[in-house]
Protein backbone atom coordinates (compact mmCIF):
# COMPACT_ATOMS: atom_id res chain seq x y z
CA UNK A 1 0.00 0.00 0.00
CA UNK A 2 1.76 3.56 -0.97
CA UNK A 3 1.24 6.00 1.55
CA UNK A 4 -2.05 8.15 1.09
CA UNK A 5 -3.92 11.47 2.07
CA UNK A 6 -7.56 11.63 2.43
CA UNK A 7 -8.37 15.05 2.19
CA UNK A 8 -11.82 16.16 3.41
CA UNK A 9 -13.12 19.79 2.79
CA UNK A 10 -15.28 22.51 2.01
CA UNK A 11 -15.08 26.14 2.00
CA UNK A 12 -18.14 26.28 4.02
CA UNK A 13 -18.47 25.68 7.43
CA UNK A 14 -21.54 23.81 9.05
CA UNK A 15 -21.71 21.20 5.79
CA UNK A 16 -20.80 18.24 7.84
CA UNK A 17 -17.09 18.22 7.07
CA UNK A 18 -16.48 16.91 10.41
CA UNK A 19 -18.63 14.20 10.49
CA UNK A 20 -17.51 12.81 6.68
CA UNK A 21 -13.68 12.80 8.35
CA UNK A 22 -15.46 10.70 11.56
CA UNK A 23 -16.88 8.13 9.29
CA UNK A 24 -14.04 7.78 7.98
CA UNK A 25 -11.93 6.96 10.35
CA UNK A 26 -14.68 4.67 11.86
CA UNK A 27 -14.76 2.77 8.54
CA UNK A 28 -11.26 2.69 8.08
CA UNK A 29 -10.59 1.20 12.04
CA UNK A 30 -13.61 -1.19 11.18
CA UNK A 31 -11.52 -3.05 8.59
CA UNK A 32 -8.32 -2.46 10.58
CA UNK A 33 -6.41 -0.18 8.53
CA UNK A 34 -4.32 1.88 11.10
CA UNK A 35 -5.28 5.74 10.37
CA UNK A 36 -3.44 8.79 11.77
CA UNK A 37 -5.50 11.89 11.72
CA UNK A 38 -4.52 15.78 11.15
CA UNK A 39 -7.09 18.22 11.93
CA UNK A 40 -6.49 22.03 10.70
CA UNK A 41 -9.32 23.91 13.13
CA UNK A 42 -6.02 25.08 14.07
CA UNK A 43 -6.28 25.90 17.38
CA UNK A 44 -8.90 24.32 18.78
CA UNK A 45 -9.91 21.07 16.69
CA UNK A 46 -13.13 19.30 16.65
CA UNK A 47 -11.98 16.11 15.08
CA UNK A 48 -9.35 15.34 18.08
CA UNK A 49 -12.68 15.66 20.44
CA UNK A 50 -13.53 12.47 19.20
CA UNK A 51 -10.52 10.87 17.90
CA UNK A 52 -8.06 12.13 20.29
CA UNK A 53 -5.36 8.99 20.50
CA UNK A 54 -5.00 9.29 16.34
CA UNK A 55 -5.27 13.00 15.61
CA UNK A 56 -2.61 15.66 15.77
CA UNK A 57 -3.62 19.26 15.17
CA UNK A 58 -1.92 21.63 12.69
CA UNK A 59 -1.57 24.39 10.76
CA UNK A 60 -1.66 23.45 7.28
CA UNK A 61 0.00 26.74 6.18
CA UNK A 62 2.71 27.06 8.52
CA UNK A 63 6.01 24.94 7.14
CA UNK A 64 6.27 23.07 10.96
CA UNK A 65 3.09 21.42 10.56
CA UNK A 66 3.43 20.92 6.89
CA UNK A 67 6.23 19.28 7.57
CA UNK A 68 4.85 16.77 10.34
CA UNK A 69 2.24 15.79 7.67
CA UNK A 70 4.07 15.26 4.55
CA UNK A 71 7.73 14.64 5.75
CA UNK A 72 6.42 11.79 7.66
CA UNK A 73 4.50 10.14 4.98
CA UNK A 74 6.73 7.93 3.92
CA UNK A 75 8.27 7.47 7.51
CA UNK A 76 5.25 6.33 9.01
CA UNK A 77 3.93 2.79 10.14
CA UNK A 78 0.51 4.10 9.25
CA UNK A 79 0.32 4.44 5.63
CA UNK A 80 -3.02 6.32 5.45
CA UNK A 81 -3.60 9.82 6.87
CA UNK A 82 -6.66 11.55 7.02
CA UNK A 83 -6.25 15.12 6.87
CA UNK A 84 -10.03 17.20 8.12
CA UNK A 85 -9.17 20.92 6.43
CA UNK A 86 -11.25 23.99 8.69
CA UNK A 87 -14.00 25.36 7.17
CA UNK A 88 -13.09 27.60 4.66
CA UNK A 89 -9.75 26.32 4.42
CA UNK A 90 -9.96 23.84 1.22
CA UNK A 91 -8.03 25.94 -1.12
CA UNK A 92 -6.03 27.24 0.63
CA UNK A 93 -5.21 23.55 2.01
CA UNK A 94 -5.04 22.31 -1.75
CA UNK A 95 -2.50 25.05 -2.97
CA UNK A 96 -0.12 24.75 0.22
CA UNK A 97 -0.15 20.92 -0.78
CA UNK A 98 0.53 22.05 -4.25
CA UNK A 99 3.34 24.48 -3.28
CA UNK A 100 5.02 21.68 -1.34
CA UNK A 101 5.49 19.52 -4.32
CA UNK A 102 3.10 17.00 -2.89
CA UNK A 103 0.74 17.20 -6.05
CA UNK A 104 3.99 16.37 -7.94
CA UNK A 105 4.66 13.63 -6.15
CA UNK A 106 0.93 12.27 -6.46
CA UNK A 107 1.49 12.48 -10.46
CA UNK A 108 4.66 10.58 -9.99
CA UNK A 109 3.13 8.18 -8.72
CA UNK A 110 4.61 8.43 -5.40
CA UNK A 111 1.17 9.03 -3.04
CA UNK A 112 -2.72 8.08 -3.44
CA UNK A 113 -4.04 11.55 -3.13
CA UNK A 114 -8.28 11.52 -2.17
CA UNK A 115 -10.37 14.76 -1.45
CA UNK A 116 -13.47 14.58 -0.29
CA UNK A 117 -15.37 17.49 -1.29
CA UNK A 118 -18.15 17.76 1.46
CA UNK A 119 -21.42 20.43 -0.59
CA UNK A 120 -23.32 22.68 1.15
CA UNK A 121 -26.51 23.94 0.00
CA UNK A 122 -25.79 27.27 -1.27
CA UNK A 123 -24.18 28.19 -4.32
CA UNK A 124 -21.37 29.59 -3.06
CA UNK A 125 -20.73 25.93 -2.02
CA UNK A 126 -21.27 24.59 -5.43
CA UNK A 127 -18.78 27.56 -6.55
CA UNK A 128 -15.67 25.67 -5.02
CA UNK A 129 -15.92 22.86 -7.34
CA UNK A 130 -14.81 24.75 -9.74
CA UNK A 131 -11.99 26.57 -7.90
CA UNK A 132 -10.40 24.11 -6.80
CA UNK A 133 -10.38 21.87 -10.00
CA UNK A 134 -6.79 22.77 -11.07
CA UNK A 135 -5.40 21.14 -7.67
CA UNK A 136 -7.54 17.77 -8.17
CA UNK A 137 -6.33 16.13 -11.56
CA UNK A 138 -4.60 13.31 -9.71
CA UNK A 139 -6.44 13.08 -6.94
CA UNK A 140 -9.38 10.64 -6.70
CA UNK A 141 -11.86 13.82 -6.18
CA UNK A 142 -15.37 12.63 -4.42
CA UNK A 143 -17.97 14.97 -4.18
CA UNK A 144 -19.65 14.13 -0.75
CA UNK A 145 -23.66 15.25 -0.75
CA UNK A 146 -24.80 15.69 3.30
CA UNK A 147 -28.13 14.91 4.11
CA UNK A 148 -27.39 15.36 8.00
CA UNK A 149 -29.13 18.76 7.30
CA UNK A 150 -31.69 18.18 4.68
CA UNK A 151 -29.64 19.55 2.07
CA UNK A 152 -31.76 18.87 -1.10
CA UNK A 153 -28.16 20.15 -3.55
CA UNK A 154 -30.53 22.02 -5.73
CA UNK A 155 -31.76 18.39 -7.34
CA UNK A 156 -35.22 20.36 -7.26
CA UNK A 157 -33.43 22.70 -9.99
CA UNK A 158 -32.61 20.62 -12.59
CA UNK A 159 -30.54 23.52 -14.56
CA UNK A 160 -28.54 24.40 -11.49
CA UNK A 161 -27.85 20.72 -10.80
CA UNK A 162 -26.84 20.09 -14.14
CA UNK A 163 -24.55 22.86 -14.47
CA UNK A 164 -22.37 21.89 -10.91
CA UNK A 165 -22.75 18.22 -10.70
CA UNK A 166 -22.62 16.67 -14.54
CA UNK A 167 -20.07 19.37 -16.08
CA UNK A 168 -17.70 18.62 -13.46
CA UNK A 169 -15.35 15.43 -13.52
CA UNK A 170 -15.06 13.22 -10.60
CA UNK A 171 -14.55 9.78 -9.23
CA UNK A 172 -18.31 9.95 -7.86
CA UNK A 173 -20.51 10.96 -5.30
CA UNK A 174 -20.98 9.82 -1.90
CA UNK A 175 -24.30 10.41 -0.04
CA UNK A 176 -24.03 10.45 3.55
CA UNK A 177 -27.59 9.91 4.52
CA UNK A 178 -29.37 11.72 7.14
CA UNK A 179 -28.78 10.60 11.10
CA UNK A 180 -32.03 12.46 13.41
CA UNK A 181 -31.33 14.54 15.23
CA UNK A 182 -31.05 13.04 19.01
CA UNK A 183 -29.18 10.27 18.18
CA UNK A 184 -26.39 12.98 16.72
CA UNK A 185 -26.46 15.27 19.44
CA UNK A 186 -26.18 12.36 21.70
CA UNK A 187 -22.86 11.35 20.11
CA UNK A 188 -22.09 15.09 20.78
CA UNK A 189 -22.14 14.93 24.14
CA UNK A 190 -20.52 11.67 24.56
CA UNK A 191 -17.83 12.88 22.63
CA UNK A 192 -16.52 9.92 21.46
CA UNK A 193 -16.10 7.98 17.77
CA UNK A 194 -19.54 6.94 16.50
CA UNK A 195 -18.35 3.06 16.78
CA UNK A 196 -17.99 3.50 20.29
CA UNK A 197 -21.47 4.91 20.51
CA UNK A 198 -22.57 1.96 18.92
CA UNK A 199 -20.76 -0.26 21.22
CA UNK A 200 -21.75 1.82 24.26
CA UNK A 201 -18.28 2.83 25.43
CA UNK A 202 -16.91 6.08 26.97
CA UNK A 203 -13.94 7.30 25.44
CA UNK A 204 -11.89 5.67 27.93
CA UNK A 205 -13.53 2.27 27.00
CA UNK A 206 -16.03 1.82 29.67
CA UNK A 207 -19.12 0.71 29.85
CA UNK A 208 -22.07 3.85 28.71
CA UNK A 209 -25.54 2.66 29.31
CA UNK A 210 -26.40 5.10 26.25
CA UNK A 211 -29.77 4.39 24.63
CA UNK A 212 -30.02 1.28 22.62
CA UNK A 213 -32.96 3.03 20.45
CA UNK A 214 -29.87 5.83 19.82
CA UNK A 215 -27.33 3.11 19.34
CA UNK A 216 -29.35 1.27 16.58
CA UNK A 217 -29.98 4.62 14.78
CA UNK A 218 -26.23 5.15 14.66
CA UNK A 219 -25.20 1.63 13.91
CA UNK A 220 -27.31 1.38 11.15
CA UNK A 221 -26.24 5.14 9.70
CA UNK A 222 -22.93 4.00 10.06
CA UNK A 223 -23.71 0.81 8.13
CA UNK A 224 -25.27 2.53 5.27
CA UNK A 225 -22.33 4.92 4.99
CA UNK A 226 -19.89 1.86 5.06
CA UNK A 227 -22.26 0.81 2.15
CA UNK A 228 -21.50 4.12 0.44
CA UNK A 229 -17.67 3.46 0.93
CA UNK A 230 -17.90 -0.29 -0.25
CA UNK A 231 -19.89 1.31 -3.44
CA UNK A 232 -16.89 3.45 -4.33
CA UNK A 233 -14.32 0.99 -3.35
CA UNK A 234 -12.44 3.09 -1.18
CA UNK A 235 -10.49 0.48 0.50
CA UNK A 236 -9.23 -1.04 -3.05
CA UNK A 237 -8.38 2.78 -3.84
CA UNK A 238 -6.38 2.87 -0.74
CA UNK A 239 -4.32 -0.37 -1.72
CA UNK A 240 -4.23 0.98 -5.01
CA UNK A 241 -6.28 -0.84 -7.65
CA UNK A 242 -9.45 0.95 -7.53
CA UNK A 243 -11.31 1.23 -10.99
CA UNK A 244 -12.22 4.82 -10.48
CA UNK A 245 -10.56 7.36 -12.79
CA UNK A 246 -8.76 10.60 -11.74
CA UNK A 247 -10.14 14.21 -12.26
CA UNK A 248 -7.85 14.62 -14.90
CA UNK A 249 -8.03 11.78 -16.53
CA UNK B 1 -28.83 -19.99 30.05
CA UNK B 2 -31.33 -18.65 32.20
CA UNK B 3 -34.37 -17.71 29.75
CA UNK B 4 -34.98 -14.14 29.54
CA UNK B 5 -38.39 -12.84 30.14
CA UNK B 6 -41.15 -12.78 27.40
CA UNK B 7 -41.93 -9.60 25.76
CA UNK B 8 -45.65 -9.51 23.85
CA UNK B 9 -45.71 -7.54 20.78
CA UNK B 10 -49.84 -7.28 20.50
CA UNK B 11 -50.32 -5.93 16.99
CA UNK B 12 -52.77 -5.67 13.99
CA UNK B 13 -52.44 -3.41 11.10
CA UNK B 14 -56.31 -2.75 11.26
CA UNK B 15 -58.56 -1.08 13.89
CA UNK B 16 -60.94 -3.11 16.13
CA UNK B 17 -59.45 -6.14 15.84
CA UNK B 18 -59.24 -6.91 19.75
CA UNK B 19 -55.57 -5.99 20.54
CA UNK B 20 -56.24 -4.21 23.58
CA UNK B 21 -58.43 -6.78 24.76
CA UNK B 22 -55.61 -9.16 24.58
CA UNK B 23 -52.92 -6.79 26.20
CA UNK B 24 -55.89 -6.53 28.71
CA UNK B 25 -56.26 -10.04 29.02
CA UNK B 26 -52.74 -10.85 29.65
CA UNK B 27 -51.92 -8.16 31.86
CA UNK B 28 -54.61 -9.52 34.19
CA UNK B 29 -53.50 -12.87 33.77
CA UNK B 30 -50.06 -12.01 35.10
CA UNK B 31 -51.35 -10.49 38.01
CA UNK B 32 -53.53 -12.66 38.88
CA UNK B 33 -50.89 -14.99 38.97
CA UNK B 34 -48.56 -12.95 41.37
CA UNK B 35 -46.42 -11.90 38.52
CA UNK B 36 -45.83 -8.49 37.91
CA UNK B 37 -45.62 -6.82 34.50
CA UNK B 38 -44.75 -3.81 32.35
CA UNK B 39 -47.38 -2.54 29.74
CA UNK B 40 -46.68 -0.18 26.98
CA UNK B 41 -49.77 1.33 25.27
CA UNK B 42 -48.41 3.28 21.92
CA UNK B 43 -51.94 5.04 21.52
CA UNK B 44 -50.56 8.35 23.27
CA UNK B 45 -54.24 9.85 22.47
CA UNK B 46 -56.73 7.41 23.74
CA UNK B 47 -54.61 5.29 25.67
CA UNK B 48 -57.65 2.52 26.65
CA UNK B 49 -55.09 0.24 28.16
CA UNK B 50 -52.86 2.76 29.99
CA UNK B 51 -55.89 4.05 31.52
CA UNK B 52 -56.72 1.13 32.99
CA UNK B 53 -53.86 -0.19 34.80
CA UNK B 54 -52.49 3.39 34.89
CA UNK B 55 -49.61 1.60 37.64
CA UNK B 56 -48.63 -0.70 34.95
CA UNK B 57 -48.24 0.24 31.67
CA UNK B 58 -46.96 3.63 30.53
CA UNK B 59 -47.93 5.52 27.65
CA UNK B 60 -45.73 6.27 24.69
CA UNK B 61 -45.61 7.85 21.50
CA UNK B 62 -43.91 5.22 18.65
CA UNK B 63 -43.69 7.92 16.35
CA UNK B 64 -40.83 10.05 18.41
CA UNK B 65 -37.79 9.12 19.11
CA UNK B 66 -37.85 9.86 23.19
CA UNK B 67 -41.28 7.61 23.12
CA UNK B 68 -39.18 4.96 21.11
CA UNK B 69 -36.29 5.48 23.79
CA UNK B 70 -39.03 4.72 26.85
CA UNK B 71 -40.33 1.70 25.26
CA UNK B 72 -37.62 -0.08 23.22
CA UNK B 73 -34.90 0.54 25.68
CA UNK B 74 -37.23 -0.86 29.08
CA UNK B 75 -38.37 -3.83 26.71
CA UNK B 76 -34.55 -4.49 26.98
CA UNK B 77 -34.40 -4.21 30.51
CA UNK B 78 -32.77 -7.26 32.40
CA UNK B 79 -34.81 -7.55 35.26
CA UNK B 80 -37.01 -11.25 34.25
CA UNK B 81 -40.07 -8.43 33.92
CA UNK B 82 -42.70 -9.94 31.55
CA UNK B 83 -43.24 -7.12 28.94
CA UNK B 84 -46.22 -6.14 27.10
CA UNK B 85 -46.64 -4.04 23.86
CA UNK B 86 -50.04 -2.44 22.94
CA UNK B 87 -49.17 -1.62 19.44
CA UNK B 88 -51.48 0.99 17.90
CA UNK B 89 -52.89 0.23 14.74
CA UNK B 90 -51.81 3.24 13.45
CA UNK B 91 -48.45 2.95 14.67
CA UNK B 92 -47.92 -0.47 12.91
CA UNK B 93 -45.43 0.49 10.24
CA UNK B 94 -43.68 2.75 11.82
CA UNK B 95 -43.22 0.43 14.88
CA UNK B 96 -41.73 -2.11 12.72
CA UNK B 97 -39.74 0.06 10.94
CA UNK B 98 -38.31 1.18 13.61
CA UNK B 99 -37.48 -2.37 15.16
CA UNK B 100 -35.91 -3.18 12.14
CA UNK B 101 -33.85 -0.03 12.27
CA UNK B 102 -32.67 -0.07 15.59
CA UNK B 103 -32.23 -4.19 15.44
CA UNK B 104 -34.46 -4.79 18.38
CA UNK B 105 -35.03 -8.34 17.72
CA UNK B 106 -31.18 -9.37 16.90
CA UNK B 107 -30.49 -7.74 20.66
CA UNK B 108 -33.21 -8.97 22.52
CA UNK B 109 -32.18 -12.03 21.42
CA UNK B 110 -28.72 -11.35 22.28
CA UNK B 111 -29.85 -10.46 25.92
CA UNK B 112 -31.63 -14.30 25.60
CA UNK B 113 -35.10 -11.75 26.11
CA UNK B 114 -37.81 -13.88 24.11
CA UNK B 115 -39.82 -11.96 22.14
CA UNK B 116 -43.18 -12.76 20.72
CA UNK B 117 -45.30 -11.38 18.34
CA UNK B 118 -49.13 -12.00 18.88
CA UNK B 119 -50.61 -11.02 15.38
CA UNK B 120 -54.57 -10.53 15.16
CA UNK B 121 -55.79 -12.10 12.51
CA UNK B 122 -59.14 -10.45 10.49
CA UNK B 123 -60.54 -11.37 7.51
CA UNK B 124 -58.51 -8.76 5.30
CA UNK B 125 -56.23 -8.42 2.92
CA UNK B 126 -54.29 -6.14 4.82
CA UNK B 127 -53.96 -8.39 7.99
CA UNK B 128 -52.89 -11.33 6.03
CA UNK B 129 -50.30 -9.34 4.00
CA UNK B 130 -48.64 -7.64 7.02
CA UNK B 131 -48.09 -11.18 9.07
CA UNK B 132 -46.51 -12.50 5.76
CA UNK B 133 -44.35 -9.84 5.97
CA UNK B 134 -43.44 -9.71 9.72
CA UNK B 135 -42.85 -13.86 8.98
CA UNK B 136 -40.34 -12.86 6.25
CA UNK B 137 -38.37 -10.17 7.72
CA UNK B 138 -37.99 -11.70 11.23
CA UNK B 139 -38.47 -15.56 10.63
CA UNK B 140 -36.96 -16.74 14.10
CA UNK B 141 -39.03 -15.04 15.88
CA UNK B 142 -41.87 -16.80 17.31
CA UNK B 143 -45.55 -15.58 16.58
CA UNK B 144 -49.03 -16.85 17.12
CA UNK B 145 -52.33 -15.59 16.15
CA UNK B 146 -54.80 -14.14 18.23
CA UNK B 147 -58.67 -14.60 16.54
CA UNK B 148 -60.83 -12.76 18.45
CA UNK B 149 -64.17 -14.14 17.71
CA UNK B 150 -66.09 -11.05 18.90
CA UNK B 151 -64.03 -8.13 17.62
CA UNK B 152 -62.73 -9.45 14.56
CA UNK B 153 -65.17 -12.78 13.51
CA UNK B 154 -63.97 -14.72 10.66
CA UNK B 155 -66.87 -16.15 9.15
CA UNK B 156 -68.23 -19.39 9.54
CA UNK B 157 -64.99 -21.30 7.89
CA UNK B 158 -62.46 -19.43 10.34
CA UNK B 159 -59.99 -21.89 9.10
CA UNK B 160 -59.76 -20.82 6.13
CA UNK B 161 -58.79 -17.54 6.52
CA UNK B 162 -56.24 -18.72 9.67
CA UNK B 163 -54.55 -21.32 7.57
CA UNK B 164 -52.79 -18.81 5.46
CA UNK B 165 -51.41 -17.01 7.85
CA UNK B 166 -47.59 -18.14 9.35
CA UNK B 167 -47.57 -18.73 12.56
CA UNK B 168 -46.61 -21.13 15.60
CA UNK B 169 -49.54 -21.62 16.98
CA UNK B 170 -53.12 -19.42 18.22
CA UNK B 171 -55.21 -18.03 21.15
CA UNK B 172 -58.83 -18.18 20.88
CA UNK B 173 -60.67 -15.52 22.39
CA UNK B 174 -64.17 -16.52 22.59
CA UNK B 175 -66.53 -13.90 21.65
CA UNK B 176 -69.24 -12.90 24.82
CA UNK B 177 -72.64 -12.06 24.87
CA UNK B 178 -73.92 -8.55 24.46
CA UNK B 179 -74.73 -8.03 28.32
CA UNK B 180 -71.88 -9.02 29.56
CA UNK B 181 -69.67 -7.10 26.98
CA UNK B 182 -71.06 -4.43 27.97
CA UNK B 183 -70.09 -5.06 31.85
CA UNK B 184 -66.64 -5.67 30.97
CA UNK B 185 -66.10 -1.94 29.68
CA UNK B 186 -66.36 -0.84 32.91
CA UNK B 187 -63.51 0.99 33.60
CA UNK B 188 -63.46 -0.04 37.62
CA UNK B 189 -63.62 -4.04 36.29
CA UNK B 190 -60.14 -5.59 36.73
CA UNK B 191 -60.51 -9.47 35.77
CA UNK B 192 -57.76 -10.22 38.02
CA UNK B 193 -59.86 -8.68 40.70
CA UNK B 194 -62.93 -10.26 39.84
CA UNK B 195 -61.87 -13.82 39.78
CA UNK B 196 -59.96 -13.69 43.28
CA UNK B 197 -63.15 -12.07 44.76
CA UNK B 198 -66.40 -11.82 42.05
CA UNK B 199 -67.96 -8.40 43.24
CA UNK B 200 -71.45 -9.61 45.28
CA UNK B 201 -73.40 -6.74 43.38
CA UNK B 202 -73.10 -8.80 39.98
CA UNK B 203 -75.12 -10.92 38.65
CA UNK B 204 -74.50 -14.21 39.69
CA UNK B 205 -75.63 -14.80 35.98
CA UNK B 206 -73.34 -12.31 34.48
CA UNK B 207 -70.30 -13.53 37.11
CA UNK B 208 -70.71 -17.15 35.57
CA UNK B 209 -70.31 -16.03 31.94
CA UNK B 210 -67.75 -14.12 32.71
CA UNK B 211 -65.55 -16.73 34.57
CA UNK B 212 -66.81 -19.12 31.93
CA UNK B 213 -65.15 -16.66 29.20
CA UNK B 214 -61.99 -15.78 31.28
CA UNK B 215 -60.63 -18.98 32.56
CA UNK B 216 -60.11 -20.57 28.69
CA UNK B 217 -58.44 -17.78 27.78
CA UNK B 218 -56.26 -18.03 30.85
CA UNK B 219 -56.16 -21.13 30.39
CA UNK B 220 -54.32 -21.01 26.94
CA UNK B 221 -51.88 -18.58 28.32
CA UNK B 222 -50.74 -21.15 30.79
CA UNK B 223 -50.30 -23.88 28.77
CA UNK B 224 -48.29 -21.25 26.21
CA UNK B 225 -45.94 -20.94 29.41
CA UNK B 226 -45.82 -24.32 30.29
CA UNK B 227 -44.51 -25.25 26.51
CA UNK B 228 -41.81 -22.39 26.82
CA UNK B 229 -40.84 -24.20 29.69
CA UNK B 230 -40.76 -27.46 28.08
CA UNK B 231 -39.49 -25.88 25.29
CA UNK B 232 -36.62 -24.74 27.44
CA UNK B 233 -35.84 -27.09 29.83
CA UNK B 234 -32.42 -28.81 29.83
CA UNK B 235 -33.28 -32.20 30.59
CA UNK B 236 -35.76 -32.57 27.05
CA UNK B 237 -33.17 -30.62 24.56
Amino acid sequence: MKPSIIMVGADKGGVGKTTCSRVILDYLDAHEIVTRAFDTEYPRGTLYRFHPHVTTIVDITSTADQMKILDTLNTADVKVSVIDVRAGGLSIALQALAETGFLDAVHAGEYEFMIFHVLGSSIASLDEIEEIAPYVEDAYYFLVKNHVNDTSFFEWDPVTHRRYFEKVRTAGELTIPKLNEMSYEQVEIAGTPFSSFVGDRTSDGRVANHSFVLRGYVRTWLNRIADEFDRIELLDLLKGRGKHSKAGR
Amino acid sequence: MRRGANVFILCSPDARVGVSTTARLLTDYHLYSGVRVEGFDTDPHEPHYGDRFSDYVNVVDAAEIKGQIALFDRLLADDETPKIVDVWHRVFSRFFSTVQEIGFFEEARRRNLAPIILYHAAPTETALAGARALSASWPEVEMLIVQNEGAAPLGSHPWDTLRHYPANGKFVIPALEGPVAKILDAPSLSLSGFLRAPPTDMSIVVRAALKGWITPIFTQFNSFEMRQELRSSLYLS
